[in-house]
């Protein structure tokens, strides 16, 4: 399974997550949180025509002239959320199109501000391939991590099967 | 009644409109908004056509159809949404090296929840249970650890259903005796009870499984492919005494279920008739939807949800090979 930004986004948040996931082991999902964050897409896709760009086995939220947009529901995870669009960035740019990173969260709770910028430096980008390449060993290992235990598994779509 | 389940119980037709259902027959008609509808089950003649099928299909509805006397007819399954080949690998490797760990974990499991129901009855006043429930707590286990072929399992599974089945006398009004099990047709209202029961959980099952990567005709206990989910018959067998048969059980001690008003008597057969089927339904709904206080989750959930959760263990053993134990009744895992 080529990496794609929710593998990424996954790999920081939780490595069992992202395994469970990149092995199509998807589960139902009946958690509240992932039905508002797609309701949050959805509106967003309604609102502006440049939004929900498919570029090659990436969704992108919203391109403009400066920026690539990634919209969270909430800051929780704002390692995780870097990184997913530090590969976006590295994708459009090996297309010819080159833009900073612009993030923007719904609510905040855990940072002062609601938006965060980033670029892609040469630096970064080398530590991307190297972290692609770890992804990559990681999701073809036989067996997936260890269940994490974390107070943020409770608000998991795979809370059932990690802790049953 | 779980509102993502439907029942239609008279004759009529079944269509789309706009983005909605609609059910018409004689007496009118009636809309059933799609918002939230997961299964449909169609208990009557219902006439449908492709459109609506596309229909349910695109929201993933499943449809359950039993005809006019309550026999199971089959099942609309929508084209599957959880795939994983990694899981129906892992599925068909566990059969060929290993089918008997899950086969005889289910019997242990059916032995288990039987014990547990029939020690309620133990616990009023029915000593007589007691050489069974010997058996069941301390035999059963040690004559599975020493099977080594599936007939064997199957032979003592099929012993503990028989030594249940002849406790029904012990506790159960006198009007509702059985001489033994029957199935196709049964031939006396309890022997119309369980099968109604077991076809209404088999496909309670199939409903909940299909939200799992699970491939229903892959099993072990029963035959793969002894009919098209047989996955979903072993995944029954140990809710029958959680969901089936404590339904029935109460249904007949309460009276609420009776003789000479709820079943329809032929000279070969014997079935629920309409307003039987009614009440049972709804009282196996409400014992589906009913909570427990989950072990092993520390959350709360329904049985039905515990009927996918099955599922979820399953795929465990599968995948990276955790135990498989079975729903426990005792235990609430």
């Amino acid at each position: 399974m080529k990496i794609n930004g929710t593998l990424i986004n996954y790999y920081f948040h939780c490595k069992r997550q992202c395994w469970l996931c990149a092995n199509r082991l998807n589960m139902e999902d009946e958690s509240e949180e992932v039905r508002i964050g797609r309701v949050i897409h959805e509106n967003m896709a309604m609102d502006n025509e440049n939004s929900e760009l498919n570029v090659e086995n990436i969704k992108i939220d919203k391109i403009t002239k400066e920026y690539l947009v990634e919209v969270k529901k909430s800051d929780a995870d704002v390692q995780a959320v870097k990184w997913q669009v530090l590969l976006y960035l590295k994708i459009l740019k090996e297309k010819g199109v080159e833009r900073k990173g612009k993030i923007e969260f719904v609510e905040k709770n855990k940072q002062n501000s609601k938006t965060i910028y980033l670029e892609l430096t040469q630096e970064l980008e080398k530590e991307l391939e190297l972290l692609m390449e770890e992804i990559e060993d990681y999701i073809h290992k036989k067996n997936p991590s260890e269940v994490l235990n974390d107070k943020k598994c409770n608000k998991c779509s795979y809370y059932s099967y990690c802790y049953i | 009644m779980s509102s993502s389940t439907r029942y239609i119980t008279s004759m009529g037709e079944l269509s789309r409109k706009d983005n909605s259902l609609i059910f018409r027959n004689d007496k009118g008609h009636k809309y059933i908004p799609i918002e939230g509808v997961k299964v449909i089950y169609c208990l009557n003649e219902v006439s449908i056509n492709s459109k609506l099928l596309d229909f349910l299909a695109r929201n993933k509805i499943i449809v359950h159809f039993f005809n006019y006397y309550g026999y199971y007819s089959g099942t609309f399954y929508p084209k599957e949404a959880y795939i994983s080949g990694k899981v129906t690998i892992a599925q068909v490797k566990k059969f060929e090296e290993n089918r008997l760990e899950i086969a005889k974990a289910i019997v242990k499991g059916i032995g288990i929840n039987i014990y547990e129901v029939l020690y309620h009855y133990y616990k009023h006043g029915y000593k007589e249970l007691k050489p069974l429930l010997n058996w069941l707590n301390k035999e059963t286990g040690i004559i599975l650890n020493k099977l080594d072929n599936i007939k064997q399992v199957l032979y003592l599974e099929g012993s503990i259903w028989k030594r249940f089945y002849e406790t029904f006398p012990i506790y159960l009004p006198e009007d509702f005796m059985f001489n033994k099990r029957v199935k196709r047709p049964p031939d006396n209202p309890m022997n119309a009870l369980i099968s109604f029961g077991n076809s209404m959980l088999y496909t309670k099952v199939i409903s909940q499984l299909y939200k799992t990567h699970l491939n229903q005709g892959i099993s072990y206990l029963h035959e793969p492919f002894e009919s098209r989910f047989s996955l979903s018959l072993d995944i029954s067998e140990v809710f029958k005494p959680v969901i089936v048969y404590k339904t029935i059980f109460e249904l007949v001690n309460n009276k609420k279920i009776q003789v000479n008003k709820h079943f329809e008597k032929q000279l070969n057969y014997c079935l629920l008739n309409e307003n039987g089927r009614k009440i049972f339904i709804e009282n196996f709904e409400k014992r589906l939807e009913s909570s427990f206080e989950h072990s092993k989750l520390k959350r709360k959930v329904t049985y039905n949800t515990a009927i996918k959760l099955e599922g979820y263990k399953l795929i465990k053993n599968l995948v990276e090979g955790e135990k498989f134990i079975p729903f426990n009744l005792k235990e609430k895992i």
